[in-house]
């Protein structure tokens, strides 16, 4: 028993502390001269939206990485350039989403033999659970839609389809599952009540997609996104903090995300 | 999860389903009253599942109230807001309040019960070990996590759940200081690893600690709940410590209320003895003194004859009243008295050289030897009983050894010349080991002492008593390839 057995120390990192300095500033670094490049006219508009994804989701990634794996700190630097490598596959047309692949292989090949603690097994039940939440909510969404702003449920090409599923698959939902829940959140319940990590989880997971620029930006919307990611947020960490996993969460937000992709606006 | 929740937790599900299929199907428009049908499994979730099922399906209700309130609100506008918000959160402020309060009622029993099973368990244990052991199987099964008791016990420190306590711990602070101790993390790879260690507390002092690890929530209102248990702990702790202490007492008291009663029945056997010897012993020389003075009163005898009877006659007159003298003295020690001393300087060895003379002609069957080889110190003592101590040892050193062996007086000064001491040894059999420490009991005697030797088991009682109202010391002691040596102390004139 710790409390007897050993000297007491403090076991509880700092919010902030292994962060990947270096890589941030890199990262923002890039995407402010991409930005520039592309006001210049210099670089396509194509390539300034591939950095400004691989930025976005390898900068949450590797935090991520850095905070949560027992591996070399180079890792952290391995999720941005894979998105990188994977929007400029998705550019080349539908085989090429394949490159979306890249990150949740590298993801599942990094996390063997337990060494990324969020990616740990987690029960059937507790996934399935999370599925069936996702569906629930993102259904509830679609109707609470359909009835109050008129949006209609569409099913949408595949061709049209497929860009923004391999998108959420290899982007959008492993990085935000692994540093709002796996990182930051698990770090906070380290420190603080599994209300208070949650709280501070789950408002800055709904403040990072309200202010994505890929989502619509009128009041009503945000609003509803708010309430259902907040709504996804809480579950998802509940899910965390029962399972030490991240995978009920990943598939809670994928079947969210997808549901969302069949929201045609009116 | 348990079972029970888990099925409870489908029961609600379904029937949130299906009263929100009923409540839609009777009447869709957001004011119909059967919308309050909703709080009926929102209401029994909570007091089933407690808070966090209460505002799970609170939120379960009130998104699918949301499905009739939404399309309302939208129409209205903001006219419709606040109505349509109320309707929203009344499932989910109810679902908070009746789990909270199940919740509540839910803990506050437990620790009710919790509080019973410790005084059942701790009602009889035999010792603070076994009490923290009981006690701590008893936490274990009402609390959820891993737990462990420290628990001071004069010098030691008894555990229950740990091997020890190390300097700096958290437990070890909370023993120096009687406050509880906190950390929300101790390591571990899968989520928090709590630990609160409370104190266990009997009148304000700590004397131990209750440690709790877990992983999962520690709230602030059970850290609480712990902190009351520590003093409850505590005081039921000190109530078993006391009542084992009461019942060691009594086991003590028992076994020596036994003891003192085998003793006083072996006294009662001996003074039975004595009196059977002691009577033998009297009527020796009464016998012998009643058919020499008959002999003399009606015979008559030359005067050599008359000289030798007499002598005789005398002798037994001092066995007599040696005898008598004794048990006078043993009378008065049994009384507490001590005997009356008249104390002078006394040269020991010409008192020795006295006493073994008497011997030598009265015992021409032994050998006797003096050995005074440097010039001692006087004592401080009184004549007679040194007499009667040095009569009583060598007349023994006599009766329990063999003709023709040699029984030897030394004397010397000791620590300084403070004291002298004088040894009485014979070339005996010896004291079986297992009496040396009960000779000078009264009326003791030594297993087959009677079968060597007439004797009344007060002598050396006597002689111990004497000696020790001297201030002087007198051991017994069996010296190999020899006999035995009785040798005793006296203090010497300053």
């Amino acid at each position: 028993m710790y409390a007897l057995e050993h000297p007491h120390r403090a076991h509880v990192a700092s919010l902030g502390e292994g962060t990947p300095v270096a890589l941030l500033v890199t990262l923002v670094t890039a995407w402010v001269a991409a930005q520039a490049l592309g006001a210049l006219g210099w670089l396509p508009r194509r390539a300034v939206d591939i950095v400004g994804l691989a930025v976005a989701h390898g900068a949450l990634l590797g935090i991520a990485v850095a905070w949560t794996t027992r591996t070399a700190r180079a890792q952290a630097w391995f999720p941005a350039a894979l998105l990188v490598a994977a929007g400029a596959l998705a550019a080349l047309g539908l085989p090429g989403l394949l490159g979306y692949a890249l990150l949740p292989l590298w993801l599942v090949w990094l996390a063997r033999d337990g060494r990324v603690g969020w990616l740990r097994p987690a029960p059937a039940a507790s996934i399935l659970s999370g599925a069936l939440l996702g569906a629930v909510l993102g259904a509830h969404m679609l109707v609470g839609a359909t009835l109050t702003l008129g949006h209609r449920i569409s099913v949408p090409e595949v061709a049209a389809l497929l860009p923004w599923l391999a998108y959420d698959v290899g982007a959008n939902v492993p990085a935000g599952e692994g540093f709002f829940r796996g990182a930051l959140f698990a770090r906070a319940h380290r420190r603080w009540s599994l209300g208070a990590a949650t709280a501070i989880s789950t408002s800055l997971y709904v403040a990072r997609y309200l202010l994505d620029p890929l989502l619509p930006s009128t009041l009503e919307l945000m609003a509803g996104a708010a309430f259902y990611l907040s709504l996804l947020g809480i579950a998802n960490c509940w899910f965390f903090a029962r399972t030490g996993s991240a995978w009920p969460g990943l598939a809670a937000s994928l079947l969210f995300f997808a549901a969302y992709r069949l929201l045609a606006p009116a | 999860m348990s079972a029970r929740v888990r099925r409870d937790a489908a029961w609600t599900a379904l029937a949130l389903v299906l009263v929100a299929g009923l409540r839609i199907g009777l009447d869709p428009s957001p004011a119909s009253p059967w919308r309050h049908l909703l709080l009926i499994p929102v209401l029994v979730a909570g007091l089933r599942l407690g808070s966090a099922g209460g505002v799970v399906t609170g939120f379960g209700a009130a998104l699918l109230e949301a499905l009739c309130v939404l399309p309302a609100l939208e129409r209205l506008g903001a006219s419709g807001v606040a109505d349509g918000l109320l309707t929203l959160g009344l499932p989910i402020g109810a679902g908070a309040l009746s789990g909270g309060l199940a919740t509540r009622a839910a803990r506050a029993r437990g620790r009710h019960t919790l509080a019973v099973a410790i005084q059942r368990v701790l009602a009889d244990a035999p010792t603070l070990d076994a009490a923290l052991l009981r006690l701590r199987d008893c936490l274990a099964r009402h609390v959820p996590g891993a737990i462990a008791l420290a628990a001071r016990d004069g010098e030691r420190l008894v555990l229950a759940g740990a091997a020890s306590v190390a300097a700096r711990s958290l437990a070890a602070r909370v023993l120096a200081t009687g406050e509880p101790a906190w950390a929300p993390h101790v390591g571990g790879e899968q989520g928090p690893r709590r630990a609160l260690v409370v104190p266990l507390v009997v009148r304000g002092e700590p004397i131990g600690v209750l440690a709790l690890e877990r992983e999962g929530e520690l709230g602030r209102e059970e850290q609480a709940a712990l902190a009351a248990l520590g003093a409850h702990a505590g005081l039921a702790l000190e109530n078993a410590r006391l009542a084992s202490l009461q019942r060691r007492a009594a086991e003590e008291l028992a076994r020596k209320v036994d003891e003192a009663t085998a003793r006083l029945r072996e006294m009662d056997r001996m003074k039975s003895d004595f009196v059977a010897i002691a009577s033998h012993e009297l009527r020796t020389p009464l016998t012998a003194l009643a058919g020499f003075s008959e002999l003399l009163a009606t015979r008559r005898f030359p005067p050599e004859e008359i000289r030798r009877l007499a002598d005789i006659m005398r002798g037994e007159t001092v066995r007599l009243a040696r005898i008598v003298s004794d048990i006078l003295d043993l009378s008065r020690l049994e009384r507490g008295l001590e005997p009356v001393l008249r104390r002078v300087p006394v040269a020991v060895e010409t008192v020795a050289a006295a006493a073994l003379e008497v011997f030598r002609r009265g015992a021409p069957t032994h050998r006797f030897e003096l050995r005074c080889p440097e010039p001692l110190p006087a004592a401080d003592a009184d004549p007679d009983a040194l007499e009667r101590i040095l009569a009583n040892l060598v007349s023994n050193a006599v009766k329990y050894s063999p003709a023709g062996s040699c029984v030897g007086v030394a004397c010397r000064a000791i620590d300084g010349g403070r004291s002298v001491e004088v040894t009485v040894e014979d070339e005996g059999g010896g004291i079986p080991s297992e009496a040396l420490d009960r000779i000078f009991e009264p009326y003791y005697r030594a297993p087959g002492a009677s079968r060597v030797a007439y004797g009344t088991g007060i002598g050396l009682a006597v002689v111990k008593s004497l000696v020790v109202a001297h201030g002087g010391t007198i051991r017994a002691e069996n010296v190999p390839a020899r006999g035995t040596r009785m040798a005793f102390t006296l203090p010497a004139v300053p």
